[in-house]
């Protein structure tokens, strides 16, 4: 299964989110590794505390593969025994593998599709699904040559599942925003559908997923006035109404995830040592974490809408 | 001189085993020559034998500038139905002169790269072990490229029953007193350094894919079971995690089928030490006892439950 990562704006949770989802799926037991296709400002590594490919690769990263400058194989990283985090470097018993094929340091956007950088994507594609459960793609923000090529790639291989993961902040702007990127001009169903894909089958395999929410009755909003909460429960049902009229509401979402004060100051995969013995994250986002983990391959969360 | 090969091994992209006729319909795709059948004792499919070009740095582990040209022989193949290989190998020479010549030569020549300069054999066969720069002769990739043409096909559903790495066996083949080691490098990677009497025939290169394919069986199953999490996970679940071993690997076990007599002896010094058949042995037995233990526990609370 691919599972490709995308989100409108830029700085919504996208790369946090998804690393921890791929995160949560290895521990479930299940092969997993991440693409970071974000090749402007390839990040992944930070995130998963891999300090020698914290800002992108200095080997043939995911970047030169897709160019085809000299790598016949992209550099890849066992998070497991490669992270500089304690926790992370013994694979827990039952856990799968974890892999990172981290993008160049330096690397750049991607100037156009090629077809020879196509017919790479695609034979990576198609040799990463034979060893791995879940092969999630950070395809990076907005509408790009990166999101374009993957569209392209998903038609010429029509026996290996995907689905989209389309990451928003829960404002105004981010919904109408998300929105645009799946259902506006030129977004993923336009172009999906002029690389040949069927526009509602596309459109079934795009979801939501709300980042950094701050529920109204959540805890952190203990300490605030009477006529705070109430403004902040009469926006929360405002952008509900909106979401909904934009079809980003609670059908197509298939998960949300709380905000988390170790979130805002640090990118990083929250484990459960994070939640349970140094207490500094929420069980909150872990669960919910864990639960989008479970979602992404549950079939019956992805029924037609 | 030497020869060099390096051979890829993985699981056919369908769900279930494919039967003859459809292994040399996928195989025939690569071109339209006769592909080969054997059928005892398991039937082994192969593509007729195809030429890559190469002019290209060759390996050196003192890290010499050392340039060749010619070209490498290369084939897919599909094991009882099941199991996909894509295997490479080039025969290392002194070329008779120090420039280059034209492809002409090279073509009349299938399956040897011709050294431009000087050379030491075992400079070559000691840099074999190491990846190959950007600019140097990659049998890997060309053999990954024979796995992709069948993993591609459009004969296969690509519902694999799991989902498995493949593995690479590089080997290195000379002459001289008969001796063979076999190295497990990282998850994925091994290599196999051989020493035969007399000329090579590609009967070493056979040996070198029926290794790479125990080797896989092997390393595929011990995945399996290390899935299973025996002991750690209730005992119905651990037996659904290794039903695909039973399903489909089991049965595969062959070791020297296509050997060449001569060659066999090889395959018995790995039996001896490391000892693949004896370790295979181990986890069969290991996989039906737990399966059997399963089952017993199944009619015990199936009685029990009758009973009461
Ligand atoms: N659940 C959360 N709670 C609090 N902060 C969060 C949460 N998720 C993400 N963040 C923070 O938001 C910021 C942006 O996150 P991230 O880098 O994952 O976004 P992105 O969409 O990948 O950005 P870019 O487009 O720049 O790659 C980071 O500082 C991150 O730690
Ligand atoms: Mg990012």
């Amino acid at each position: 299964m691919l599972i490709f990562a995308i989100s409108d704006k830029g700085g919504t949770g996208r790369s946090v989110t998804s690393t921890n989802i791929v995160y949560r799926h290895a521990l479930q037991g299940n092969d997993v590794c991440y693409l970071d296709f974000d090749f402007g400002s390839p990040t992944a590594g930070a995130i998963f505390s891999v300090g020698s490919v914290a800002r992108g690769t200095t080997r043939k990263g995911l970047h030169d593969y897709l160019l085809g400058e000299g790598a016949p194989e992209p550099h890849r990283v066992d998070v497991w025994t490669e992270s500089d985090r304690e926790g992370l470097r013994t694979k827990p018993p039952g856990a799968g593998r974890l892999v990172l094929l981290p993008g160049n340091e330096g690397g750049g956007e991607l100037p156009a599709v090629e077809e020879e950088t196509l017919r790479r994507c695609v034979q990576l594609f198609s040799r990463l699904d034979e060893e791995f459960d879940l092969v999630m793609v950070d395809v990076s923000a907005g509408r790009s040559f990166t999101a374009e090529m993957v569209l392209q790639a998903t038609v010429r291989l029509p026996s290996v599942p995907f689905r989209w993961l389309v990451f928003h902040r829960w404002t105004r702007q981010h919904i109408i925003a998300a929105d645009g990127l799946v259902t506006g001009a030129d977004g993923l169903l336009d172009a999906g559908t002029r690389f040949g894909h069927d526009r509602n089958a596309l459109r079934d395999r795009i979801r939501f997923v709300r980042t950094a929410v701050l529920e109204p009755d959540a805890a952190e909003l203990v300490g605030l006035r009477d006529e705070q909460r109430a403004w902040l429960f009469a926006c929360d049902t405002e952008l509900r109404e909106l979401a909904s009229r934009h079809k980003v509401g609670r059908t197509s979402m298939l998960g949300k995830i709380p905000l988390d004060p170790i979130l805002q100051w640090r990118e990083q995969l929250i484990s459960d040592e994070d939640v349970l013995a140094s207490k500094i994250a929420n069980a909150e986002t872990a669960a919910a974490f864990d639960d989008l983990a479970k979602k992404i391959v549950d079939d019956a969360a992805w029924e037609g809408l | 001189m030497l020869v060099m090969g390096e051979v890829h091994t993985g699981l056919l992209q369908n769900s279930g085993e494919i039967p003859e006729s459809t292994c040399r319909d996928v195989l025939q795709l690569l071109s339209g020559e006769r592909v080969r059948v054997s059928r005892r004792p398991i039937v082994y499919a192969v593509s007729p034998d195809l030429l890559t070009g190469v002019d290209c740095r060759l390996p050196s582990a003192s890290q010499s500038r050392i340039r060749g040209a010619g070209t490498v022989l290369s084939r897919s193949s599909i094991t009882g139905g099941r199991v996909v290989q894509g295997s490479s190998f080039t025969r290392i020479e002194r070329s008779g002169s120090d420039r280059r010549q034209p492809w002409s030569h090279y073509l009349a020549r299938p399956g040897v790269v011709e050294v431009l300069g000087k050379v030491k054999s075992r400079d070559l066969a000691d840099g074999f072990a190491e990846d190959p720069p950007a600019d140097g002769l990659d049998l890997g990739a060309i053999s990954a490229r024979f796995l992709d043409v069948v993993q591609s096909s459009p004969l296969l559903d690509r519902r694999a029953p799991f989902k498995i790495a493949r593995t690479r066996l590089r080997w290195v083949a000379e002459e001289g007193e008969p001796a063979i080691r076999f190295t497990l490098h990282s998850e994925q990677m091994r290599t196999v350094r051989l020493v035969h009497t007399g000329e090579f025939t590609p009967a070493v290169a056979d040996l070198c894919e029926d290794l790479a394919l125990h080797d896989w069986l092997l390393t595929a199953l011990l995945v399996i079971i290390e899935r299973a999490r025996i002991g750690g996970t209730p005992g119905p679940e651990a037996a659904v995690k290794l039903a695909p071993a039973v399903d489909h690997l089991l049965h595969l076990w062959m070791p020297s089928a296509r050997v060449d007599d001569v060659l066999s002896a090889y395959w018995e010094s790995l039996d001896r030490r490391p000892g693949f058949t004896r370790q295979w042995q181990s986890l069969v037995d290991r996989v039906r006892d737990q399966l059997a233990v399963h089952t017993l526990a199944f009619l015990r609370e199936k009685s029990g439950g009758g009973a009461r």
